[in-house]
């Protein structure tokens, strides 16, 4: 298996988020600030790639009707040392993510990459994996809270990004705002995606075209 | 008395777990084509929500309070949970088996529902009591219930319109939820 | 049987490895979390109020059985012996939730010396404003002799202060608390 692949598959093509449309609370409820987004994201991809590692290096050890347990309790720990390590050095972020830290471990992406990917292949492929899908995750995440800060307060990172007289729409850091940036996002993903297929579509009619037509210039 | 109706109040319009909380939006998103799912959804999760807040509030004051042990919530209740659905499923199963009929497919769904495990933690952090650990999570579920079935409502209606081809699926239904979000917004400030 | 057994052992194992691991680093981290909690209490006693001196927590004497009041902590700030301070902390219910925030009084003076927000759960960019320095700084040097009042145009008297725009009710709930800390320090602290 191409390591790269698997890592690339995570960011783009397989986004978490965005293509497989996993982890939507979390993506909603944090976005507010572009700060929050990182620090949910490194914390969420601290946990995948710990457990995606201790999985796969376990996975023959688990019996098969019990699996399921098992990883709940394994993430479970991962998340609790992340949530403890986070309110000890980190104690203005830990505040703001609040109780979506512990929701990790009901976060379907991680339970889904355990089951889809770490069960099945070794130690490096599931580190790279994980490392892949925390990025696309951590990217996705960090798309739909620029959207929301530079809208919803004017500001990226906390630094004011819009010129003073312009008034920001408070809605996008509401509740509201988050379910809006996500659809419209969402939406625009799937517009380019139309727009490639119909692109590459054209394309494959015209080659055939030629084809077809190629025996008779031949000739 | 009073109390226990202003939290369920609140639960239900002001806080709402699904459109201000962002608790249980893969379930919103997922179980709301049909507003028949809708509704047996909607029943299976606040039977669960109400029965694990319970059990976990337990289980925190009685056995990780007593023992010292606090920092293993996270790990206690979804274990607790994760048995606690399984077994209501073996119980309706043997007891009730039209009950089974209608909600025992949601109910697998309801382990990895982050607003089972998130109200049975908020439950603890706010240090409600036994009967406002009761209100809340009643409340919870009812907001849920009600959010789910609205929605499903209005997703019924969007399979007859025309929505444009980038629009389809999912990115209307996260449109709809904003506009959703929007009204019960209007009720901030009611207490 | 024997098979039920033996899965059930292994899931015990995987747990009990689990929580042992995790013990191990709520030991490291757990000094760590309380000594950055007492810090950040300090820190913000003295924003509130920024004398010197030994803050001791009196709660219990001046607040004991009275659990209707939006008062919930009573610290008293003492200079050799003679009490030259009192931080309260107050919880009144603001647009979406409980506000709570920290009062400073100062006993010679008889006046507030500063008020700082804890935490609150008001609408972003409305009433969360309420922590902002703009806000508190209006009560500061505010004399505890008055009621403090709400208006919502430039204020004419000295003890008024000018709401938030948007936000009047969440500066009418900050208002309160502070009312209730300058009524109970009229009541127990000036002769």
């Amino acid at each position: 298996m191409n390591l790269f692949q698997e890592f690339s598959k995570g960011i783009v093509r397989e986004n978490p988020l965005f293509r497989l449309v996993l982890g939507m609370c979390p993506a909603l409820a944090i976005t507010t600030s572009v700060n929050n987004a990182l620090g949910m994201g490194v914390a969420f991809t601290s946990v995948l790639i710990a457990s995606n590692i201790v999985i796969s290096a376990l996975r023959k050890l688990i019996p098969d009707s019990i699996r399921i347990p098992c990883y709940i309790v394994i993430i479970a720990s991962f998340v609790t040392v992340t949530e403890m390590v986070m309110h000890a050095y980190l104690p203005d972020l830990f505040e703001s993510l609040g109780i979506f830290i512990p929701l990790i471990v009901v976060n379907c992406i991680i339970l889904g990459r355990a089951e889809a990917f770490a069960n099945k292949n070794s130690i490096i492929p599931s580190f790279v994996d994980g490392i892949g899908m925390g990025i696309g995750y951590t990217l996705a995440l960090t798309i739909v809270a620029t959207i929301r800060e530079v809208l919803g307060a004017g500001t990226f990172l906390g630094y004011p990004v819009m010129s003073a007289s312009a008034q920001s729409a408070l809605i996008m850091i509401l509740p509201p705002g988050a379910f809006l940036t996500l659809g419209c996002t969402l939406a625009f993903i799937n517009m380019m995606q139309n727009r490639k297929a119909k692109k590459s579509s054209d394309f494959k009619v015209r080659i055939t075209e030629q084809q077809v037509a190629q025996p008779f210039s031949s000739n | 008395m009073r109390e226990m109706i202003l939290i369920i109040i609140s639960a239900v319009l002001i806080n709402n777990i699904v459109l201000s909380q962002f608790l249980g939006v893969c379930p919103f998103l997922g179980v709301s084509k049909k507003l028949s799912s809708a509704i047996g959804m909607g029943a299976a999760v606040i039977f669960v929500l109400t029965l694990s807040s319970l059990i976990t509030w337990v289980v925190q004051i009685f056995v990780l309070d007593k023992l010292g042990i606090g920092y293993l919530q996270t790990i206690a209740f979804i274990l607790v949970i994760a048995a606690l659905v399984q077994f209501v499923e073996m119980v309706m199963k043997k007891n009730t088996p039209d009950l089974y009929k209608a909600l025992g497919v949601y109910l697998p769904l309801i382990t990895t529902n982050c607003a089972v495990l998130g109200v049975a933690i908020i439950n603890i952090q706010k240090s409600y009591t036994f009967m406002q650990t009761l209100a809340n999570s009643i409340g919870n579920g009812i907001g849920f219930t009600l959010a789910l079935i609205i929605f499903a409502g209005i997703r019924e209606r969007l399979e007859e319109a025309d929505v444009p081809m980038s629009l389809n699926g999912l990115p209307i239904a996260l449109i709809t939820a904003a506009l959703m979000s929007i009204s019960f917004l209007g009720f901030t400030g009611l207490l | 049987m024997r098979n039920i057994l033996k899965l059930g052992l292994f899931l015990c194992i995987v747990a009990g490895i689990a929580g042992l691991s995790i013990s191990y680093v709520n030991g490291i981290t757990y000094p760590i979390i309380q000594e950055q909690i007492e810090k950040e209490k300090l820190a913000s006693f003295q924003e509130v109020y920024p004398g010197t001196g030994e803050v001791k927590d009196e709660s219990n004497t001046y607040l004991g059985g009275n659990s209707d009041s939006i008062l919930t902590e009573v610290n008293v700030v003492y200079q050799e012996n003679n009490p030259v301070g009192v931080i309260y902390m107050a919880e009144p219910v603001g647009y979406s939730g409980v506000i709570q925030l920290l009062v400073g009084m100062d006993i010679a003076k008889k006046e507030i010396t500063a008020i700082k927000v804890l935490s609150q759960t008001e609408t972003p960019g409305l009433g969360t404003n309420a922590q902002k320095s703009f806000f508190t700084d209006r009560y500061k040097g505010k004399s505890a002799e008055s009621v403090l009042e709400v208006v919502t145009k430039e204020p004419v008297g000295d003890n008024q202060i000018l709401a938030i725009t948007s936000a009047t009710i969440t500066s009418k709930a900050v208002t309160e608390g502070v009312n209730a800390a300058r009524q109970h320090f009229l009541d127990n602290f000036i002769e």
